[in-house]
């Protein structure tokens, strides 16, 4: 039987995984945290079908249907080609062979104290699309003091397309984040006033354009075209907004009870340490280099070594599912041959 | 001592007659150009410099910079006695080579090449020794000559030994006459010995010529003698004829731009003749290049100043733009320049150049009434200008709005401090016109001055305090203020100095970045030091003073790609982090936000850890 070492329990681990042990093979899902499920296992809703996030995981993990072996709170310690297989050496000195290792290491959310002028970890009420995901589940979105936000800003491309963060790339999911969480927003608090500080609006797949529609049709959601400069605070511990209108050509000011930053996603550092270990390459976005672009998409250069979801670049997850479905195919027809 | 030859003339004279009358006319008519290039009241200031006895000090300098090289010899002792060796070299020969004429033949004082072939017309006499003594002087000094090109040859070889880790990369002129000037002296030992017989000589000449008489017993006539007189001459005359078309121009320009800079003229415009010869004073030594951020870590060679200038040298606009507009203005390469070739300045000329009449209008609406809400004015207006009666202003600075964490922290000192204050620009205000003005806007930048002068005399403090080293720069220079001008580690050193704040000591280890405006740029090394002192345990870097490091992320360098910022912030902070401080502190936006950026090490500005640690 030949054996896989999928590296991060993320819906694209859960998925390849669950493929190929149907095929009959050997899948170790070595997760460092102690539970799986990534990012999305911190998500209340999902866009463009509000879909919650927790069913969309279970149906995974159901497939899974513990099938694979998963190994929680373990890392990657070392890991190196031995004869046509790999060894691995995980924390707690646990030791694997396998032939084919699968790289779903994801992303990192960009660390939203690097934009210090947005004042995250300065004043009290700016808080990342992450925190409020983590409000909408425990049903409790309200400012520091408790009271429930009365106007309500979004801050699209935090850390995203921003040459002075070192990110250029556009992460690709939080044009349509902030889209749903708007409207989440207006559906808790139909009163509550909320502006969302836009770039482009990349509403590029299925479903987003409706989305973005009836945001504006249906929640009364207020659209404005820049960046936001710098944020301070006021007496009453408010945020204070300076942005410009680009569409009116007017400087801009804002106070908003509630700051929401739409932290992109960036390379994870997991990764970047299996880098050298594997011979694996970044590109300059910081993210895996795949073989090719459009044929190739799941190789690494290291034979053996495959790629699935967000470790090549942002992803949807629709996308990073098919994805790993790709990759997981993949794997069993190298294994076969 | 007597004359051999009836003639007091040979055709190899020729090729050094000619470079000679070819250097001489093009030095006349160079001379003429910049003085008439140059402003009215510039010429003016040249003139009562050159009459007056400022003029000694200014020759004092000449022969301590263009002669001994006093600035290389701080730098390395083998590349100042390199350096020395040519120039004082040099100068010591055709000085001892005109006493000669003048003691020994003083009728042939008017023919130019006398005292450089003096050994070719006159001969020692068995009878006369008068000549000894200068014998003996010109062979040491060419002795101390040829030792130089040793170590110039040994240099292109092994340039660390020199303490260059880099050096210039020399073009077909530059090479022609740099061989031309290392054949001159070798030649002029050749022929010297060779004619030691004939004409005498002391006791390298005289020694040399009768260890080559030993081997063969020639004698003047024949044929390969005299070549040698002819190649020191035609070397001579080719280093002359290629003197303004290489590096080695600034021989005649240097002691101009001197006594220029001494008679206190500056390059403000382009084109005003200081500037000519500030360019061609660069003699392209290099030691611009190893001090330079962009060439060692950024991999821009381009824009060093060294290249810079000669972009500028060969009317390479397009260049000499990209080279000013990625330049950190870190003065990192001034500092270190032995000329003090300013290339900030000039690169704000360069910069000059490139704006456009659209922007500068763009400040025209501060002039227009406040009233009248059309203009953006009203969102601009400072917010505290109503609280007149107050001790200090506190202006934190556009790029501190960007670390809020900074003016947070200063608002905590001054509440603590129990002094009264206005938060001038808490809601916002106008650019100090620094960034402006390193953008080459001078117009919008005298616009802002103008604003802001207007704004803050109206308020009667004693003391204006700012967060931001750029602004702190040009409160201090450009403004004229009403109050005295601070920046905040000056501050709060003082407020700890008078009492009015206490701090509880820490153990936490500070390693502190100067920034390039408040410390190199504005000479606070000490203010910033003492108040972090008193705070944590502060460690000392190999960076401190005016060896401090650029961060990457100056707001000069506006062409200057982030990702080779973030190499260069990623360098600083590797070189300062060595000893594995706790902090890095800095008291600078700019500085602060490119270091956070690499993620490596907690950074702070020193008026939050005050802030963290008031009793």
């Amino acid at each position: 039987m030949k054996s896989i070492a999928i590296i991060g329990a993320g819906i694209a681990g859960i998925e390849a995984a669950s493929r190929l042990s149907k095929q009959g093979h050997k899948v170790y899902l070595i997760e460092k945290n102690p539970e799986i499920g990534g990012h999305v296992a911190q998500w209340d809703r999902l866009f463009p079908s509000q879909e919650e996030a927790e069913i969309v995981l279970n149906d995974l993990i159901k497939n899974l249907n513990n099938r694979a072996e998963v190994l929680f709170n373990s890392e990657v310690q070392h890991c190196g080609k031995k004869d046509r297989q790999f060894e691995i050496i995980l924390t707690g000195n646990k030791n694997l062979l396998v032939d084919v290792i699968l790289v779903t290491t994801g992303f990192d959310t960009f660390r939203a104290q690097r934009k210090e002028e947005y004042g995250y970890g300065i004043y009290e009420n700016v808080i990342t699309s992450t925190d409020l995901e983590q409000m909408f589940k425990k049903h409790n979105v309200v400012c520091k003091n408790g009271n429930p936000p009365k106007r309500l800003a979004f801050v699209h491309c935090v850390g995203s397309r921003d040459e002075k963060v070192g990110n250029r790339h556009c992460s690709k999911v939080c044009c349509a984040t902030a889209v749903k969480q708007a409207c989440e927003i207006k559906e808790l608090y139909p009163d509550c006033e909320v502006f969302n500080l836009y770039m482009d609006l990349r509403m590029f797949d299925r479903h987003f354009e409706d989305m973005y529609h009836e945001a504006q049709s249906k929640y009364y959601v207020n659209f404005i075209r820049g960046r936001l400069s710098e944020a301070g605070e006021n007496k009453d511990h408010q945020v204070v907004l300076k942005t410009e209108d680009t569409l009116a050509g007017k400087p801009l000011k804002l106070t908003v009870d509630l700051l929401v930053l739409m932290t992109g996603m960036e390379a994870c550092d997991t990764q970047k340490t299996l880098n050298t270990k594997l011979g694996l390459r970044s590109d300059t976005d910081g993210f895996l280099s795949t073989k090719d672009v459009f044929t190739q998409n799941n190789f690494s250069n290291t034979d053996g070594v495959f790629f699935a979801g967000t470790c090549t670049g942002p992803k949807t997850i629709p996308e990073t599912l098919a994805d790993a479905r790709a990759a997981a195919s993949l794997v069993n027809a190298y294994l076969m041959s | 001592m007597q004359e051999r030859l009836a003639s007091s003339f040979d055709p190899f004279v020729l090729p050094y007659t000619i470079g000679l009358v070819f250097i001489l006319t093009y030095l006349f008519i160079a001379l003429i150009r910049v003085v008439k290039a140059l402003p009215n009241d510039d010429k003016f200031k040249l003139l009562k410099h050159i009459f007056s006895l400022k003029i000694f000090k200014s020759g004092w300098e000449i022969f301590m910079e263009c002669l001994l090289h006093r600035k290389i010899w701080k730098k390395n002792w083998t590349l100042g006695y390199m350096h020395t060796a040519f120039a004082f070299g040099w100068f010591l020969l055709i000085i001892w080579g005109h006493l000669e004429v003048n003691i020994f033949a003083p009728h042939r004082l008017n023919l130019p090449w006398y005292p450089i072939f003096f050994r070719y017309f006159m001969m020692e006499t068995e009878t006369t020794l008068q000549g000894s003594f200068f014998f003996f002087m010109m062979d040491l000094t060419l002795l101390y000559v040829l030792s130089g090109l040793v170590l110039a040859i040994y240099k292109r070889f092994r340039r660390k030994a020199f303490g260059m880790k880099r050096t210039t990369k020399l073009r077909w002129n530059d090479q022609v006459a740099m061989y031309a000037l290392w054949a001159i002296f070798p030649l002029r030992f050749l022929a010297e010995s060779f004619y030691s017989e004939i004409s005498g000589g002391s006791f390298l000449t005289a020694g040399v010529g009768s260890i080559f008489h030993w081997f063969y017993n020639f004698t003047e006539n024949e044929i390969y003698i005299r070549p040698i007189w002819w190649a020191y001459s035609i070397s001579l005359g080719v280093f002359f004829i290629m003197l303004p078309w290489s590096r080695y121009t600034h021989i005649l320009s240097e002691p101009l731009f001197i006594i220029m800079r001494n008679a206190g003229i500056r390059e403000e415009h382009r084109n005003s003749g200081y500037g000519k010869v500030e360019i061609y004073s660069c003699s392209r030594c290099g030691i611009c290049l190893d001090p330079c951020q962009l060439v060692s870590v950024a991999s821009l060679r381009d824009s060093a100043a060294i290249n810079y200038t000669r972009h500028l040298r060969l009317w390479k606009s397009a260049k000499a733009h990209q080279a000013a507009s990625t330049c950190l203005m870190c003065n990192r390469c001034t500092k270190a320049c032995p000329v003090g070739v300013d290339t900030a300045a000039l690169k704000l000329n360069t910069k000059h150049e490139l704006v456009n009449l659209h922007t500068e209008k763009q400040y025209d609406y501060l002039n227009t009434s406040v009233k009248d809400i059309s203009t953006p004015l009203n969102a601009l207006t400072l917010s505290g200008a109503e609280a007149t009666d107050v001790d200090v202003i506190y202006f934190a600075g556009c790029m501190t709005h960007l670390t809020p964490a900074t003016k947070l922290a200063m608002t905590k000192i001054l509440e603590a401090s129990g002094e009264r204050f206005n938060f001038i620009d808490a809601e916002g205000s106008i650019c100090c016109g620094r960034p402006v003005l390193l953008a080459g806007a001078r117009k919008s930048a005298d616009e802002l001055i103008k604003k802001n002068t207007e704004l803050f005399n109206q308020i009667h403090a004693k003391t204006l305090v700012t967060s931001c080293p750029i602004c702190y720069k040009f409160f201090k220079e450009n403004y004229a203020l009403n109050m005295r001008v601070l920046h905040h580690s000056q501050y709060i050193q003082e407020l700890l100095k008078i009492g009015k704040i206490k701090i509880n000591p820490t153990t936490a280890k500070i390693v502190f970045h100067d920034p390039c405006e408040l410390g190199r740029n504005s000479g606070v090394y000490d203010e910033p030091r003492e108040v972090l002192k008193s705070v944590g345990q502060l460690q000392s870097t190999a960076y401190d003073g005016d060896e401090s490091l650029c961060c990457g992320h100056s707001i000069a360098a506006e062409a200057l790609p982030y990702r080779k910022r973030r190499v260069m912030s990623d360098d600083v902070v590797e070189k300062l982090t060595t000893n594995n401080p706790d902090i890095l502190a800095t008291a600078c936006p700019a500085c602060k936000k490119a270091f956070s950026e690499t993620n490596k090490i907690e950074v702070k500005d020193l008026a939050e850890i005050v802030a963290e640690n008031l009793v």
